[in-house]
Parts: structure tokens; sequence; C-alpha cells
């Protein structure tokens, strides 16, 4: 399988579902890789599965579909050390695969059902740029007849807010559009802060476009609580401690880590906020503290 | 016939505790510790599951959790029940694993790895009957009673370690925990106690007149006085009705001012409170001024009387359960430990 077929795969699964995550499309990639590579060893297995995922992180940059490709790579090596045999463990593989997939179709749903309570009646929530968790978040509350209005921020450069607002205004939510520099204007009305993330750290700290460390800093200053949702499937083994320590890789755009010599003068578009400005963190798996993200990490990788 | 009549005299037990629950709660009844409903609790559950008639783990699993929908329903904020309740059941789900020989701890709970190495959808309808399973369960329940009724004792040992001679310790309110844990380290050192009296009801002088008996220089002092002595405090201890899952508390009102008062002078706050009142959930903005007392209210005035304050875990400085300290970022990895995550919605 060669790499304009992979890529042309991913960009078609991207397509096909928009409200796919970008991580479950390229795990879905890597099993269809998986199925038609014809390797004889489990190393060369493995092999031929990083250089997909590294393809794959070439066209899209997103922390997502990083952490999809190591999950996928860490299910291979568990499932691999059961089954000796090659042939036997590929079938193994692409049942489990088929299951594990069915399994994170349904994060949404389970992580909409445990956040949907935390929104009371006559709330107004902030949140910032689209995150199609948040929107089944929002969904499902107002589905619960929850009387309810947002802020979004407009989250430049691509005005990414405002398709979050359309998709708002489709649900009958009283929605606003608010500029990035108006947050700490706006947190005052606000009752509580709901964002989704590209990536959960290890330290429990979230990977998200660009603004979301300010508005958590600015909601600590006012109090208010601040709740990401995230699914398991973007939990990242990454630590990093401040901003610079997020690998360039995924800062910028595929296009412009390939093209842009000097680095220093593109604006990022993810920023890092640390664990201790987030509240709760609703993911499938739970209600978690970000003092618990670290250990189902551990429970995972070890 | 033992049948019929064990059956009854077990409905009529199940009814004379509901009706003590609902008395307990508006005032009429006699006000219980939540260690003693606690054990009455687990004592019921005990018999339930030897009198009432089951084949296998599920349906004794589907009896307990319909009682223990009406117990909770009973007396939403004592909250003990339900967390004995909870209990039970994962003893039920541990002892049934062990029976039918599958090593239970991966089963647990949901995790990044289960989602990754499960082979299909687990067969876990508890359906199958094992003959050992009840007087297997019936232990497990016993050993949890005497968890149960060593939890204070084992609580005031570690008094010594947390309470220096000429200390100054502030506390609101009464607690049996924190009455035990004083009186504990009382024996070997020489400290002073400020209890704040906690209006409208002023446990605290109850709970000064027993320190003093025992020998500790007792001073009580009004809620609003809270803050301005607060400078001359060296630690401040307090008990808890409920630990939420966020390492946050549900506890006597006035405690959140408290809890504010020593965060701003830097003075630490050790909660004591044995693991039976951790429970799974976490705080909803709504469960707050739900609880009214009887008093006499003027016509035409409302007169709203919380009973309970919510206290976030960044005030908290440390938990002292029957199994040790514990930091509050550190509750959700306990409440794993007791609960099942299916049994946190009854």
């Amino acid at each position: 399988l060669d790499k304009i077929v992979l890529v042309e795969y991913f960009r078609a699964q991207m397509r096909k579902d928009p409200d796919m995550a970008s991580a479950v499309a390229a795990i879905r990639t890597l099993l269809e890789f998986l199925k038609r590579d014809k390797g004889e060893t489990i190393l060369g297995l493995r092999e031929s599965l990083k250089w997909a995922t590294d393809c794959l992180t070439g066209e899209d940059s997103s922390v997502a579909v990083s952490s999809g490709g190591e999950l996928f790579l860490r299910f291979i090596s568990l499932t691999s050390l059961e089954h000796q045999d090659l042939s036997r463990c590929k079938k193994v593989m692409e049942e489990r695969g088929e299951l594990f997939l069915e399994k994170i179709s349904m994060s949404r749903t389970k992580v909409a059902k445990l956040c949907h309570t935390f929104i009371k009646d006559g709330a107004k929530i902030l949140t910032h740029s689209y995150s199609r968790v948040v929107l089944r978040v929002l969904e499902k509350a107002a589905a619960e007849k929850k009387r309810f209005s947002v802020y979004v921020t407009e989250s430049q450069p691509d005005s990414a807010g405002r398709q979050m607002a359309e998709a708002l205004r489709k649900l009958n939510v009283p929605v606003t559009v608010v500029l990035d520099a108006a947050v700490g204007y706006v947190l005052e009305k606000v009752d509580l802060v709901i964002v989704g993330a590209e990536g959960v750290v290890e330290s429990g700290g979230i990977i998200n476009k660009i603004g979301t460390y300010q508005m958590a800093v600015c909601s600590k200053a006012h109090n208010k609580p601040f709740y990401v949702v995230a699914e398991s499937f973007k939990f990242v083994r990454l630590y990093p401690l401040n901003q610079q320590d997020v690998p360039d890789k995924f800062k910028y755009k595929a296009d412009t880590l390939k093209t842009v010599q000097n680095l220093s003068e593109e604006h990022p578009m993810i920023d890092y906020t640390p664990p201790s400005l987030i509240t709760l963190l609703f993911t499938d798996l739970g209600v978690l503290t970000p003092s618990a993200v670290s250990d189902e990490l551990i429970k995972l990788y070890l | 016939m033992p049948g019929p009549d064990k059956e009854t005299d077990l409905t009529e037990r199940i009814e004379a505790f509901l009706f003590d629950l609902n008395r307990g709660g508006s005032g009429a009844g006699p006000l219980r510790g939540s260690a003693e409903t606690a054990r009455e609790t687990t004592a019921l559950l005990r018999r339930i599951t030897a009198q009432a008639r089951w084949s296998s783990a599920g349906d004794l699993m589907e009896i307990i959790r319909n009682e223990g929908r009406r117990m909770t329903a009973a007396q939403p904020s004592e909250t003990t029940v339900g967390n004995m309740i909870r209990r039970v059941l994962k003893i039920i789900r541990e002892e049934y694993a062990r029976s039918r020989g599958s090593s239970e701890e991966a089963d647990q709970q949901e995790s990044l790895h289960k989602l990754l190495t499960s082979g299909g959808v687990s067969d876990e309808n508890f359906r199958q009957p094992f003959a050992a399973l009840k007087p297997n369960v019936i232990e497990a329940i016993n050993e949890l009673l005497t968890e149960l009724e060593g939890t204070t004792d084992n609580i005031a040992m570690q008094a010594l370690e947390h309470i220096h001679s000429n200390e100054v310790i502030m506390t609101i309110g009464r607690s049996r925990t924190v009455e035990a844990f004083l009186k504990d380290a009382a024996r070997k050192r020489k400290f002073h106690v400020i209890v704040a009296e906690c209006a409208p009801f002023c446990q605290g002088h109850e709970m000064a007149t027993s320190l003093s008996k025992a020998g500790i220089e007792t001073t009580v002092i009004t809620d609003a006085a809270i803050f301005a002595v607060m400078s001359r405090v060296n630690k401040v201890i307090i008990g808890t009705q409920t630990v939420l899952a966020n390492g946050g508390l549900r506890a006597v009102n006035g405690t959140h001012t408290l809890a504010l008062a020593a965060k701003h002078h830097s003075t630490p706050l050790i909660v004591c409170a044995p693991m039976f009142k951790l429970s799974p959930q976490v705080r909803r903005l709504s469960f707050l001024s739900d609880f009214y007392r009887y008093c006499e209210i003027l016509s035409k005035v409302n007169v709203h009387c919380p009973v309970f304050d919510y206290v976030p875990p960044e005030l908290i400085t440390l938990f002292i359960s029957n199994i040790g300290g514990h930091a509050p970022s550190y509750i959700y990895r306990l409440m794993s430990e007791l609960y099942h995550p299916e049994d946190h919605e009854l």
C-alpha cells in the first residue's frame, strides 16, 4: 500500500463523515492498511505501521492523529504478545480492531451523557472555537429541555467559532459570537466554561486550539468552573511543562511545516493548558480529575 | 412455616429502617450519627442476603439495588446508606468473579487498556448460580462490619502524628470522629481547642463540653469570629458528612467559611473522614440548601436554612481516614477501589 493511496483513503474517510474525529479516521485508515499489508513478520508489520502513521501525520499534523496512531500501534503490540503466529494474529487484530472502532464511535454519546447534567437550567456557557464533542453535549442538554445560552469565541485565524455558532443556531440555542479578545469581558456573565480538546497530556492538561489557555487563566481568575470534554483515544504520552515544550510538529499545520523555513514568524495553532486550571475532565472512561488522567495512561502503557 | 415468616420479618425490618431514616430527617426522631447508619444499613443488607430468596448473583444484586433505591429515596441527604449499598454490590461482584475463577482485577474499570484488548462483549450478566456464593458474601459483609466498627479508633490512632504540644486547633460543630481524634491526642499532649459554635443548632457547645470533660482547654467562639481568630490557629481539623468524588466535601454549614479563612492564613485544613463517607457523587450545583429543619417561621418571612456547605478540594490539605492520610487529588483512586462504576447510579 503506497503513500498516495493511504493519504487518499484517509482524506476520503474524513470527507465521508465530517462528524468523525480525525483520530478515528486515522485508526480506520491504519486498520485498512493492516488488512492489505502483505508483510511476513510482526516486526515488519510494526515498521510499516509506523511508516503509515508518519504519512498520516504528514497530511494532518494535529495531536489527535498522532495519538490515534500511537494507540493503534500499542494495540498491535498488545495483541501480538498473545498470539505468536502471524496469520492468526492478524485475524484477531482485524476482529478486535473493528470492535475497537465500534466502541470508540460510542464515546461521544457517553461523554454527552455524563456532562449534560452539569448544565443547569438558565446557565450561560462559554466555549471556544468549533468542537464536535461540545456540540454533542449541548445537543443532549437541549434535548433534555434545558434552557441555556452560549457564548462562542470567534477563534481566529480560521473563524471556526462561527461554524459552531451556525450549528448551535440550528438547535435553537441562543448563541453570541464574541471576539477572542473579549473573553475576560464576557466571563463575569458566564456560569461555566466547556471546551473540547485535541489532545489530553499525561499531566492532565490539554492541548487545544490557540486561545484556550487564555480562557482557562481568565476563568480561574473569575472562579468559574472550567470543564474539558474529550474522548479517551485523545490521551497522549506527552508531558509538556510549558508552552515551549509542546513539539513544533503539533503547533503548526502540516503544509506550513513543509514549506516555511523560519517557524518563529508563524502563528501557532494550538496551546497547552496546565492541569491546575482545569476543574474536571469528562471522558468516556468517566468523570476524571486531572490527576486521574496519568493513572489511565499508565494502565494502558504499562 | 419458616419460609413466609422469615420473609415478612425481613420486610418488616426494612420498613422499620425506612421509617427511621425518614423520621431522622424531619428532626422529630432520634438523630443518629453516620457511623450508626452505616452499621445498620450493612446489617440489614446482610440480613437481606441471608433471608431473601435468590438463586444467582444477578438476582441478589437486583434485590439489593431495589431496596437501595427505596432507602436512598427515604433520606437523600444521608449518603452513607447509598455508599454501603454500593460497597455490598462490589463485594457481590468480587465474590462472583472469584467463584467463577476469573481474575477480576482486570475486569473492574473501564480503561484504555480494556478498550484495546477485550475480545468481545463481556458476558457479565451474573446469572450463574454458585452454592458457595451465599456464605462467601455473608462472610465478606461481616468483614465490612468489622471494618466499620474499627473506623473511629483507626482514625484516632493517627492523632499523635498530627497534633503537637502547645498547638491551637480549630474545629466547627460536633463530629464524633474529631472528638475521638482530639481525645486520643490529649492523652499524651497538651493543646488548646477553639470550637466554632455552628449556629443555629449550636452543636459546637456539646462538643466543647465533651472535650473539656476530657481535660482539654476549650474555647467556644461564634461563627462570625472565625476569621478574626484564625491568625492564632495552627491547624484546622474538621469532620464532614460526605466526601465527594472530586475530593470536595459536603459538610455542616459554616465549613466553607472556615476553609476560606484557613486558606487565607495558609493554615492546614485536615479532614477526618472514615472511608464509608466516600460517595461517588460529584457536586451538582443544585443539591445545596435542600434540607429544612422544623423551626418557627413568621408568616411573611421565608427563612432559608441550609444545613450543608460545599467545600472545594483546593481548600483541603489532608484527608485522614481509617486507612491512613491522603491528598484530595487521590480520592478518585480510593473511590475506584471501593465502588464499581456501574453502581454509581443505583
